[in-house]
C-alpha cells in the first residue's frame, strides 16, 4: 500500500453525503447517524425497489419530455430540489399506486415508513446535513507524480466513518485512501478520472459511485466483494466486464456509455436494477442468470429485437423507449414474461402503428403499465377484441398459405412420384430393347399404385368460384384445381375428378384444362368423359404427359371442339419434332384451331400441313379396304357410318338436323378419320385378343388346305390313271361285243329274267 | 400357281413357301374381326377385297407390326407406302431425326419397333451420332435395306464379326495393293473398323448365306457387283453401299430410283386438289348441299362417298398398280 509519509493531513469528513442515498439511510436507521445501516432488501413482495430515486426522475422526466436518464441516485445537491418535485410529482402522479408500495420503499434499507413521503424526504435531507465542498479534504500530492493521498481529519472520521465523498474535486486519478478500510460508501461524482485505481484495499465498500467521469474501462473493482451499488453513468465504458467477483452486487448503472453489447453480466444473480440507457446496443439477448433483474432500462439505445427477457423470473419494469423496435415480433419474448407488469415503447417506430396498443395488450396480458400510463379494463377489452378480429383474419391468411403450401407440396409430391415412375418405365423400356423378341411392351404400369381418396370438399364446388383461387381438393398423390376458367389436374388420380358431379355452371365455366405429370395415355382414356362435363373447354395444356408420338395427337380428334393447344416441352419430347405443330394442325384440321402453343395459326400454316400430311390421308381413306375402315373405325363412327349406308338413297333435306351436324363433323373428319390412337394398353390387348384368333385361323386354314391338297392330289392321282383305265374299260366292252349273235342272246336272256 | 417350281414342292408347302397360306389365314382372321359389318355386304365380297387390296399393296395400312413383316411383299407394299404417304415431308426438305423418321413410321404402323428405325439410321449416322439429322431420301434408302433385309443383314452382321475376329483362317491374307476406287465411307472410319473385311472372302461368305436363306436376301450379283469394286470393306460400309445401290433398289421394287423419289404426279395432282380444299374449310363453313355419294359395293367411290366435298367425288385416280419383284 501506500507508506505513511504520504499520508496527507486528514481534513474534515466529507459529510455531503448522497442525499437520496442518505435520506434513505436515515429513515431506515432511526437516531444513530452514523450507524447507517445498508441493508439491501430482498423484497420479493410485487413491488419492491421502487424507491430509486432515478425511477422517480425517469418517470418524472418523460412525463416532462425531458432526456435525463440515468441520473440513478444522484446525490448531489443540485439535484435535491428537482428529486423533491419529481418525488412530489411520482407521488402525486402514482396516487394509489404510491400507497400500495410505500411498505417496500426501500432499495437500500428494509424499514418500513409509517410517515408521509413528502415528510420524509425533507427530514432527510435536512439531516443529510451540509453540503461540504471538498475543502474539508486535503488532497496532499504525493511525491509519486499522480496520486494524491487522502487524509481526513478524525473527526471527520468519526462523524461519518462510513462514507466519503469527492465530488467535483477535479480529480483526474482516483486518490490513495489511507486509514479508511471501513468505508462503506464512496463517491466520486463529477471527476476527470479515467481508470478506477487504489481502492482495492476499500473492501467493505458497499456503494460506489463514479457517475460523470472519463472512465474508459471497468477495472480494479476485483476486491470490492460487498459492493452492491455501482454507479458508473456518463463514462466511456465500452464494454461490460470485470464483474467477475461482484457476485453481491444490487445495482449497477452503465447508462450514458458506448457499450454495444450486453455481456458478462450473468452471474449476477442478485442483481436488481440495471440500467443500459443511452448506450449504443443494438439488441438485447444474454440475460440469463439475472435471476433477481425486477428492472431494466434500455431507453435511447438502438435496439431493434429484444430476446432472453422471458429468462428473468423477477423483471417487473422494462424501459424500451427511444429505440428501433419496428415489429413486435422482434420483441416477442416479452409476451412470455409472467412477472413483467410496466413497460415503455415509446419513441419506437412501432409505437406509431395503428395496432400497436392493442397488439402489446394483447400478447402481455400480465401488463399493468404502458408507457407510463396505467392500463384500463377498457383498453384490455377493446385490445382483446381486435386481437380476435385480427386473429380471425390472420387464420384465414394462414389458411389461403396453408392450402397454398399444401399445393405446392402436393405438386412437388406428384412431381416426385412423375419422376420416380418416368424412371422405371424408362428402365422397362431398356430392358425391353435388351431383349428384342419381345414386343414392346406398356410400361408404364404403375400408375396403378397410386391410389388417391378425395376429401369430401366437393359439395362446395359452387360456392368457393367467386374467389379467384380455390384449392378445391389436395390429396398427396394429385391435385385438382379450379382458379378462374381453368381446371387443372395433377397426378393421374386426378383423372377421377371427372367422375364426379361437377354443376352446370363450374363445368361450363371451365374453358381450360391443363393436365400436368399425367400420362398422356390415361388423359385418352378420359376423353370421352371430358367432353361431356366439360362441353366449353376450349384450350387444352399439357405438361409431363409423355407426348413421344405424332400419333397421340390422333386422340384429340375426338373432343368436341379444341381452339387452343399448349403442350410444354417439358416432359413432351413430341415438342422437339419439326413436323408436330403441322401434324397437328393436319390431324385436328377440323377444330379449326386458332393457337398452338401461344403462337397464331396462319393460313400458310394450315396449308402447310395439308401439303405435308394431305397424302397420308388420302391414302388412308381412299386406299384403305374397306373391310379394314369398319374395323378401325370406331364405334361411334361406325354407327354414322352405317347410318350414311341406309340413307345412301334419301335426299339430304330430309335428314335431320343433328344428323347434319353429324355428318358435318363425319364430312371434316372421315378421309383422317382413320388416323386414330389406341393406347399402348389397348393395342396390346387386341393383338392378345388377335393372337387367338389368329391361332385359331392358323388351324382352320391349315386343315383346309391340307384337305384341298389331298383332294387335289386325289385328283391329280386320278387324272393320271383315267387315260389307261377308259383305254382298258374300252378293250372290256369290245371284247364282249365282239360275237354279236352270242352278246344279244344274253342280252335278251337278261331282258327275260328281269320279267 | 403354274411356275415349273410349284411341281417341285408339295403343295402345302408351296403355298406356305409363297405365304398364300399367310394372306389366307390373315383374311380369315379379318373375316373373324368384323365378322358382322361384313357379312353385311357379303363374304365373296370381302375376299375380294381383301386380296385386290394384298394385290396392290394397300393391305398394310394401319396394321400391326408382326403382319407388316410377315411376307417380303408386306414388307415391299410398307416401304412403298411410307414413300407414298411422306414424301411430301422430304420434298418439302425438312432434315428430321430419327425419332421423328420413328413418329411417323408409327403413324402408318402403330407399334412399329425402334430398334429397327435404329438400326437404319444407324446406317445413315456414325454411332455417336444418332440425334443427327437425316434427308428423307438417306433415310429411306438405308430403312428400306434394313427393314427389307432385316434377317439377313443380322446375319451379315455376324459373319462380319467372325471373320473380323479371324475366325476364318483366310482372313490373315494381306492385300498388296488398295485400288483407287476403294470405297470407304468417310463417316465410319472408326480406328477399329477402319480396315474392314476382305472383300472376296466376304462375298463368298454372303454367297454361301444367301443360298441356304429362307429369308429373302438381295440378289447374289449384285452383292459381288458391289463388292468386286472393292479390296476391303466394313460392315456399315457394306450396308450404305447396299442402300445406295441402284440396281437392289430396283429388284427391291418397293421405291422408284432416288432421282424420281420426289416425283409422284398423280399424288401430287391429289395434293393440290386436298388443298384446295382446306382452304375451302378454312373459310366460313357454309352447308355444302351436295348428297353424298353413292356408296355401292364397288370399289370405286368407295369412301369418296363421305367426303361430300365435290372434288373429293371426281373417280378414284388410277391406283398405281405395281407388281413386287422377288
Amino acid at each position: 500500500m501506500i507508506p505513511g509519509k504520504y499520508r496527507s493531513v486528514s481534513g474534515r469528513a466529507a459529510n455531503n453525503v448522497n442525499c437520496g442515498l442518505h435520506l434513505v439511510i436515515q429513515t431506515s436507521t432511526l437516531p444513530e447517524k452514523n450507524k447507517t445501516e445498508f441493508r439491501f432488501s430482498r423484497d420479493t413482495s410485487p413491488f419492491p425497489g421502487r424507491l430509486l430515486q432515478h425511477d422517480l426522475e425517469r418517470n418524472y422526466s418523460s412525463r416532462q419530455g425531458i432526456a435525463r436518464d440515468g441520473r440513478v441516485i444522484s446525490p448531489s445537491p443540485r439535484n435535491k430540489s428537482s428529486f423533491i418535485s419529481s418525488t412530489t410529482n411520482v407521488t402525486e402522479l402514482y396516487g394509489l399506486d404510491m400507497k400500495t408500495t410505500t411498505s417496500s420503499f426501500s432499495a437500500f434499507g428494509d424499514c418500513s415508513i409509517q410517515t408521509p413521503f413528502k415528510s420524509r424526504l425533507r427530514q432527510g435531507c435536512h439531516s443529510a446535513g451540509p453540503n461540504v465542498s471538498g475543502d474539508h479534504i486535503n488532497l496532499v500530492s504525493s511525491s509519486l507524480p499522480s496520486f494524491p493521498i487522502l487524509q481526513r481529519s478524525s473527526e471527520e472520521k468519526s462523524l461519518y466513518s462510513d462514507r466519503l465523498t469527492l465530488e467535483r474535486q477535479k480529480l483526474t486519478v482516483c486518490p490513495i485512501i489511507d486509514g479508511e478500510e471501513h468505508l462503506r460508501l464512496l463517491n466520486f461524482q463529477h471527476n476527470f478520472i479515467t481508470r478506477i485505481q487504489n481502492i482495492s484495499n476499500l473492501q467493505s465498500l458497499i456503494f460506489l459511485d463514479l457517475y460523470d467521469n472519463q472512465i474508459e474501462e471497468i477495472s480494479g473493482l476485483s476486491t470490492l466483494r460487498s459492493l452492491r451499488v455501482l454507479l458508473l453513468g456518463k463514462n466511456r465504458i465500452k464494454k461490460i466486464s470485470n464483474l467477475e467477483n461482484l457476485k453481491n452486487l444490487d445495482v449497477l448503472d452503465l447508462h450514458g456509455n458506448q457499450i454495444t453489447k450486453i455481456e458478462n453480466v450473468n452471474h449476477l444473480c442478485d442483481l436488481r436494477v440495471l440500467n443500459l440507457a443511452r448506450n449504443f446496443l443494438s439488441h438485447v439477448d444474454n440475460l440469463h442468470g439475472l435471476d433477481s433483474l425486477t428492472e431494466l432500462n434500455l431507453r435511447h439505445n438502438q435496439i431493434t429485437f429484444v430476446r432472453d427477457v422471458d429468462n428473468l423470473p423477477c423483471l417487473q419494469r422494462l424501459f424500451l423507449s427511444f429505440n428501433n423496435i419496428s415489429s413486435f415480433d422482434s420483441v416477442s419474448c416479452l409476451a412470455d414474461s409472467t412477472s413483467l407488469s410496466d413497460i415503455t415503447f415509446d419513441g419506437n417506430p412501432l409505437a406509431q402503428e395503428s395496432w400497436y396498443k392493442h397488439t402489446v395488450l394483447q400478447n402481455m396480458t400480465q401488463l399493468r403499465q404502458l408507457d407510463m400510463k396505467r392500463v384500463t379494463e377498457e383498453e384490455r377489452r377493446v385490445a382483446s377484441v381486435v386481437a380476435k378480429k385480427e386473429e380471425e383474419k390472420k387464420r384465414e391468411s394462414q389458411k389461403q398459405s396453408l392450402l397454398k403450401e399444401k399445393k405446392r407440396l402436393t405438386i412437388n409430391n406428384v412431381a416426385r412420384n412423375w419422376d420416380l415412375q418416368q424412371r422405371v418405365s424408362n428402365n422397362a423400356i431398356n430392358a425391353d430393347r435388351k431383349d428384342c423378341a419381345s414386343p414392346p411392351r406398356d410400361s408404364c404400369q404403375l400408375d396403378g399404385s397410386t391410389t388417391s381418396s378425395l376429401p369430401a370438399e366437393t359439395g362446395s364446388l359452387d360456392s368457393g368460384l367467386t374467389s379467384a383461387l380455390q384449392g378445391l381438393s389436395v390429396t398427396d398423390t394429385h391435385l385438382v384445381e379450379i382458379e378462374g376458367d381453368t381446371l387443372s389436374l395433377y397426378g393421374s388420380g386426378a383423372l377421377e375428378c371427372l367422375d364426379r358431379n361437377w354443376s352446370l355452371q363450374t363445368a361450363g365455366m371451365v374453358t381450360t384444362i391443363s393436365f400436368t405429370f399425367i400420362e398422356f395415355d390415361e388423359i385418352v382414356q378420359v376423353f370421352p368423359k371430358l367432353k361431356i362435363k366439360f362441353p366449353n373447354s376450349l384450350h387444352l395444356k399439357f405438361k409431363e404427359t409423355n407426348l413421344v408420338m405424332l400419333q397421340q395427337f390422333n386422340a384429340l380428334a375426338q373432343l368436341r371442339r379444341v381452339d387452343q393447344l399448349t403442350v410444354d416441352p417439358q416432359g413432351n419430347p413430341v415438342v422437339n419434332f419439326t413436323l408436330w405443330k403441322y401434324y397437328v394442325l393436319f390431324r385436328l384440321s377440323h377444330f379449326s384451331m386458332q393457337k398452338i402453343n401461344g403462337t397464331e395459326v396462319t393460313q400458310n400454316d394450315m396449308i402447310m400441313a395439308e401439303r405435308l400430311f394431305g397424302i397420308l390421308a388420302h391414302v388412308a381413306s381412299s386406299e384403305l379396304p374397306q373391310y379394314r375402315m369398319i374395323s378401325i373405325l370406331g364405334d361411334a363412327r361406325r354407327k354414322q357410318f352405317r347410318y350414311l349406308l341406309e340413307t345412301k338413297g334419301k335426299k339430304p333435306g330430309i335428314a335431320s338436323e343433328e344428323n347434319n351436324d353429324s355428318k358435318r363433323v363425319m364430312g371434316e373428319n372421315t378421309n383422317r378419320a382413320t388416323l386414330n390412337y389406341t393406347t399402348k394398353e389397348w393395342h396390346n390387348e387386341k393383338l392378345e385378343e388377335i393372337k387367338e384368333k389368329k391361332k385359331f385361323c392358323q388351324m382352320y386354314v391349315e386343315d383346309l388346305v391340307k384337305e384341298a391338297t389331298d383332294i387335289n392330289m386325289k385328283n391329280e392321282a386320278l387324272q393320271k390313271l383315267w387315260p389307261q383305265m377308259f383305254i382298258e374299260l374300252v378293250r372290256d366292252a369290245v371284247i364282249e361285243i365282239r360275237n354279236k349273235n352270242t352278246y344279244m342272246k344274253v342280252c335278251l336272256q337278261q331282258i327275260t329274267d328281269q320279267k | 400357281m403354274l411356275s415349273p417350281e410349284r411341281l417341285a414342292l408339295p403343295d402345302y408347302e408351296y403355298l406356305a413357301q409363297r405365304h398364300v397360306l399367310t394372306y389366307m389365314e390373315d383374311a380369315v382372321c379379318q373375316l373373324l374381326e368384323n365378322r358382322e359389318d361384313i357379312s353385311q355386304y357379303g363374304i365373296a365380297r370381302f375376299f375380294t377385297e381383301y386380296f385386290n387390296s394384298v394385290c396392290q399393296g394397300t393391305h398394310i395400312l394401319f396394321r400391326e407390326f408382326s403382319f407388316i413383316q410377315a411376307t417380303p411383299h408386306n414388307r415391299a407394299s410398307f416401304l412403298r407406302a411410307f414413300w407414298r404417304c411422306f414424301r411430301t415431308v422430304g420434298k418439302n426438305g425438312d432434315l428430321l431425326t430419327m425419332r421423328e423418321y420413328h413418329c411417323l413410321l408409327q403413324l402408318l404402323c402403330p407399334d412399329f419397333p425402334l430398334e429397327l428405325t435404329q438400326k437404319a439410321a444407324r446406317i445413315v449416322l456414325m454411332d455417336d451420332a444418332m440425334d443427327c439429322l437425316m434427308s428423307f431420301s438417306d433415310f429411306l434408302f438405308a430403312f428400306q435395306i434394313q427393314f427389307y433385309y432385316s434377317e439377313f443383314l443380322d446375319n451379315v452382321a455376324v459373319i462380319y464379326q467372325d471373320l473380323l475376329s479371324g475366325k476364318n483362317p483366310n482372313t490373315v491374307i494381306v492385300p498388296t495393293s488398295s485400288s483407287g476406287q476403294h470405297y470407304q465411307r468417310p463417316a465410319l472410319g472408326e480406328a477399329g473398323m477402319l480396315e474392314g473385311v476382305e472383300a472376296s472372302l466376304f462375298y463368298q461368305c454372303l454367297e454361301n448365306l444367301c443360298d441356304r436363306h429362307k429369308y429373302s436376301c438381295p440378289p447374289p450379283a449384285l452383292v459381288k457387283e458391289i463388292l468386286s469394286n472393292v479390296q476391303k470393306l466394313t460392315f456399315y460400309g457394306f450396308l450404305v453401299a447396299l442402300s445406295k445401290h441402284h440396281g437392289i433398289n430396283q429388284a427391291l421394287g418397293a421405291l422408284p430410283d432416288k432421282g424420281d423419289l420426289m416425283h409422284d404426279p398423280a399424288m401430287d395432282e391429289e395434293l393440290d386438289r386436298l388443298v384446295v380444299r382446306s382452304r375451302l374449310y378454312r373459310t366460313p363453313r357454309q352447308h355444302r348441299g351436295k348428297e353424298p355419294g353413292v356408296f355401292g359395293f364397288q370399289r370405286r367411290g368407295k369412301l369418296e362417298a363421305l367426303e361430300r366435298v365435290p372434288s373429293a367425288l371426281a373417280p378414284t385416280p388410277n391406283l398405281y398398280r405395281w407388281e413386287p419383284r422377288e
